[in-house]
């Protein structure tokens, strides 16, 4: 496996124990590349390099400064950049009516700020070395939808187009700027709901290939979209096992599958 | 080196030219470890391309159900199962609304839109432990223009299909997308870019400022084939980044 061979990587939002940005980051690192792993907290990011190597490099993705450091660090330890990868986000779940103004900014800032701000950052670095491979982690609630999730699906829907208009206007760079949309994946993130009895299995009925998605699924995708055997751009690549031909449960379909489940341990 | 497509069976349809998709995918899919049928309407016209790769030559016209049965009982007789199918067999139809008669509106649908369904019903059939089945969509299905009716209609009703059957073929562990190439330097489009006011015209229409290659869209099949590729009734878009702009006119081909 060595897909990536000689290829230099920054995924930030890797600095979750086993969340999606250190799943793609072993991958990549299995696949031949050097990586760097970025995100807020310096004591998971230590540990995972202590684990699976690469390189750490702390960032708070909701501050442009932060943001520019991060890319400009990681120039400077790896050699450039050639792939870079936004796998944070905040899955938060609120009803439309109660999401507060604060809630909103502070989505604001990690989905749409944040990520439009790295590409500011990424683009004059990879424009300069001949191209380049930019990949957001969107979300099938991009496209399908879920309730209580407005804020976040609207971010997400957002960054998707402006993945498009990037890749638009910097393609002749050799710049690729595509995102890449899971369903519903068991992951930190959703840990709170996994746990709860019964409500993952309301989600299987929605994948037509009978199963949820999980990172490694994702981090997979990642590879074919960072490789350069990739001839795409400023696409949004739906990597759910078919989720959006149908859809995400409703809220009383989660309940009752809960309900259910509470029932049968009694 | 371990081959991504080692242990894998796979039929490609379409491949009467070495300059084809078809060949390319061939080439790309017997690089990687799979054992591969090609076919193409006419069995001279494959069997030297077939020899060349390493695959074992089929006649099959995607309008017959009884070839499509056909060739995937070969593959499945011939190497003992069925795991990936790819059609590319494509009719090219020129001609505006107006212009295009019924014989030519029938004549892409009875290929596009016919062909596809019975060519992904036959090899869904004979996949007898799940697989990936890939068909060929098309940049003017994305980003339409004035002429190519016929074609671009029975193209776009085909990823509509292709949707329905990747939801109805799931819980059989069966993939079913799309590959939409841009425009493609190939057999197919070898007359179109042997005019530079028809490249130069599309090419200022390409974000990545070059044309697809023919190993551009083997890439996207290989990776669509692989087991890795948790997709299904999606449409893979090869275009460069040309959906996100547009389709050229005829009348600015000068």
């Amino acid at each position: 496996m060595s897909r990536l061979a000689g290829k230099r990587a920054l995924i930030v939002g890797a600095a979750g124990q086993g969340n999606m940005g250190q799943t793609i980051a072993r991958r990549f690192l299995a696949e031949g590349a050097s990586v760097a792993v970025a995100g807020r907290r310096r004591d998971v990011l230590d540990a995972f390099v202590a684990d699976a190597g690469g390189v750490a490099v702390e960032c708070d993705f909701t501050d442009k400064s932060s943001i520019d450091a991060m890319v400009a660090q990681t120039v400077e330890t790896l050699g450039g950049i050639d792939i870079a990868v936004n796998a944070t986000g905040w899955g938060l779940l609120k009803p439309f009516l109660e999401t507060s103004a604060e809630e909103l900014d502070a989505m604001y800032a990690l989905q749409l700020r944040g990520p439009f701000q790295f590409m500011q950052a990424l683009i004059p670095v990879m424009r300069e070395r001949g191209g380049g491979s930019i990949i957001q982690i969107s979300s099938a609630t991009a496209t399908i939808l879920f309730h209580d999730h407005d804020a976040y699906v609207a971010t997400k829907a957002g960054t998707d187009h402006l993945v498009r208009s990037v890749a638009n206007q910097f393609g002749e760079y050799g710049v690729r700027v595509n995102s890449i949309s899971p369903g519903v994946t068991e992951t930190p993130m959703t840990a709170d709901a996994t746990a709860v009895p019964g409500l993952m299995e309301a989600f299987v009925k929605g994948y037509p290939l009978g199963r949820y998605g999980t990172s490694e699924d994702i981090a997979a995708g990642c590879v074919w979209l960072a490789s350069d055997e990739c001839f795409m751009t400023g696409q949004n690549l739906q990597v759910n096992g078919g989720l959006t031909l149908r859809a995400n449960p409703g809220k009383a379909d989660i309940e009752a599958s809960v309900a259910a489940a509470m029932a049968r341990q009694g | 080196m371990a081959g991504r497509l080692d242990g894998k069976v796979a039929v490609i349809l379409g491949a009467s030219n070495p300059q084809s998709m078809g060949a390319a995918t061939a080439r790309r899919f017997v690089a990687e470890g799979a054992k591969v049928v090609l076919a193409a309407r006419r069995k001279d016209a494959v069997a030297a391309i077939a020899e060349e790769v390493g695959a074992v030559a089929a006649a099959c016209d995607i309008t017959r159900e009884d070839e499509l049965a056909a060739l995937a009982k070969l593959a499945v007789d011939t190497f003992g199962a069925l795991d990936i199918a790819v059609n590319y067999a494509g009719l090219e139809v020129n001609g505006s609304v107006i212009d295009s008669s019924a014989d030519d509106w029938r004549a892409a649908c009875e290929v596009h839109l016919v062909g596809t369904a019975l060519f992904i019903k036959q090899m869904a059939l004979a996949m007898a432990q799940g697989g990936s089945i890939i068909t060929a969509s098309s940049l003017t299905a994305l980003v339409q223009a004035p002429g190519l009716a016929a074609y671009a209609a029975t193209k776009g009703g085909a990823d509509v299909l292709m949707r329905v059957a990747a939801n109805e073929l799931g819980e059989r562990g069966i993939r079913v997308n799309s590959i939409a190439p841009g425009f493609t330097q190939s057999a197919m489009t070898a007359g179109y870019f042997a005019v530079d006011a028809v490249k130069n015209a599309f090419l200022k229409e390409i974000p990545l400022g070059r044309f697809s290659t023919i190993e551009d869209i083997a890439s996207a099949a290989l990776w669509l084939a692989s087991d890795e590729a948790f997709i299904t009734g999606q449409v893979v878009d090869i275009t460069a980044g040309q959906s996100l702009r547009r389709t050229p006119r005829a009348d600015e081909f000068v």
